[in-house]
């Protein structure tokens, strides 16, 4: 009886621990539905990081990479460099992709077809990535991210 | 020899001739595999170690960018006249690739991205503008409705670069690694300065029998 009643608390506790965090193919991420930010950073691949709000036991967050730190400055021809530094904060080394898309004031999207570029992050280290902008007029970034496939 | 041994012998060429038949047959039908398009900018299905389709595209884009914050090459008051083909561009590498692909690309997307702020200078078409000039200068056609010049245009830089590469394979387990390195240079044409410099690097390693051509 004490056996059945240790193994029922121990399967729900490992059905409840599962439950806390969503899987990454899951519809009730936030990052699906969001609006479209300007000047921003985002994981395009919900396997690096995932937040949501309608998990059983309410919201949460898991992730293996974070934006540390982001913005924008004018070069000395007038274009827009981008640079996002993200962290790593795992034991693994991780090789990932990012893309920047750049949008004029009016959110329409302008300058050249943006190209995944690829580098990698050293595990539980941090790393930069930075692109630049091919014309000179003032403009909004949203830089995408995911894992080298 | 007995009906029984007869039957069986008969039954066994039977089966030797219908097994052989099938072999033998002419008309596969199995069903083929669709051809499909993929992102030119990915790693797509099929994929090696050496310069693909996604270095092609991602290290053309890094330069082309990179050249557009120079301040000699896109802060001139007079725009630079430019000279970006294959004829300095050198494949030094155990990769298969056409450089044209790497030149051509670049001086496109520079000279569509750069909106007058670079003028590029096609050299490689010398030939067919001297043809056209010369028909000109004949009488054999008019002067056409731009302008006349008293010679082509001469290029303040030109572009140069290599392709080098270092291969390594594990013979245990048949993985081959390759570093590739692709640099670029702008050269004054006057001075012979480099005025510019852009490197991109890698390094893939993989056992996938894959020929590039």
């Amino acid at each position: 009886m004490i056996r059945t009643l240790i193994a029922i608390t121990a399967a729900t506790t490992l059905l409840v621990a599962g439950c806390t965090s969503l899987p990454s193919d899951s519809t009730r991420l936030e990052g699906r539905t969001a609006p479209v930010e300007y000047n921003t950073v985002v994981f395009t691949d919900y396997d690096l990081s995932r937040t949501w709000t309608q998990g059983i036991l309410g919201s949460g967050q898991t992730y293996r990479l974070s934006v540390e730190n982001h913005g924008r400055r004018r070069t000395e021809t007038g274009t827009t460099e981008v640079y996002a530094v993200l962290r790593n904060h795992t034991d693994f080394d991780y090789r990932i992709e990012a893309r920047t898309q750049f949008f004029d004031e009016d959110g329409v999207p302008v300058d050249a077809k943006p190209v995944w570029q690829r580098s990698t992050i050293p595990a539980n280290s941090v790393s930069a990535y930075k692109t630049l902008s091919t014309g000179t007029q003032s403009l909004q970034y949203r830089v995408e991210v995911r894992e080298l496939e | 020899m007995k009906m029984e041994s007869r039957k069986a012998v008969l039954l066994g060429m039977v089966s030797a001739s219908l097994l052989l038949a099938g072999c033998a047959g002419q008309i596969d039908n199995t069903r083929g595999k669709a051809t499909v398009y993929e992102d030119a900018s990915t790693t797509g299905r099929v994929g090696g170690v050496g310069i693909e389709s996604q270095d092609i595209v991602a290290v053309t884009d890094e330069m082309m960018r990179d050249m557009l914050a120079n301040r000699m090459l896109a802060g001139r008051d007079i725009p630079p006249r430019i000279i970006i083909d294959n004829e300095y561009m050198r494949n030094e590498s155990s990769s298969v690739v056409n450089t044209n692909m790497l030149t051509d690309r670049l001086r496109i997307e520079l000279n569509r991205a750069s909106n007058g702020r670079m003028i590029f200078v096609g050299r490689e078409y010398a030939a067919m503008v001297q043809k056209e000039r010369d028909l000109k200068r004949d009488g054999a056609v008019d002067g056409g409705t731009i302008r006349e010049t008293a010679a082509q245009a001469g290029a303040d830089y030109r572009l140069a670069g290599r392709i080098t590469s270092l291969d390594a394979a594990d013979r245990s387990d048949g993985t081959q690694s390759r570093y590739s390195q692709i640099s670029f240079e702008m050269v004054d044409m006057e001075l012979g300065t480099i005025i510019w410099s852009g490197l991109y690097e890698m390094r893939k390693a993989g056992r996938d029998d894959v020929v590039y051509r």
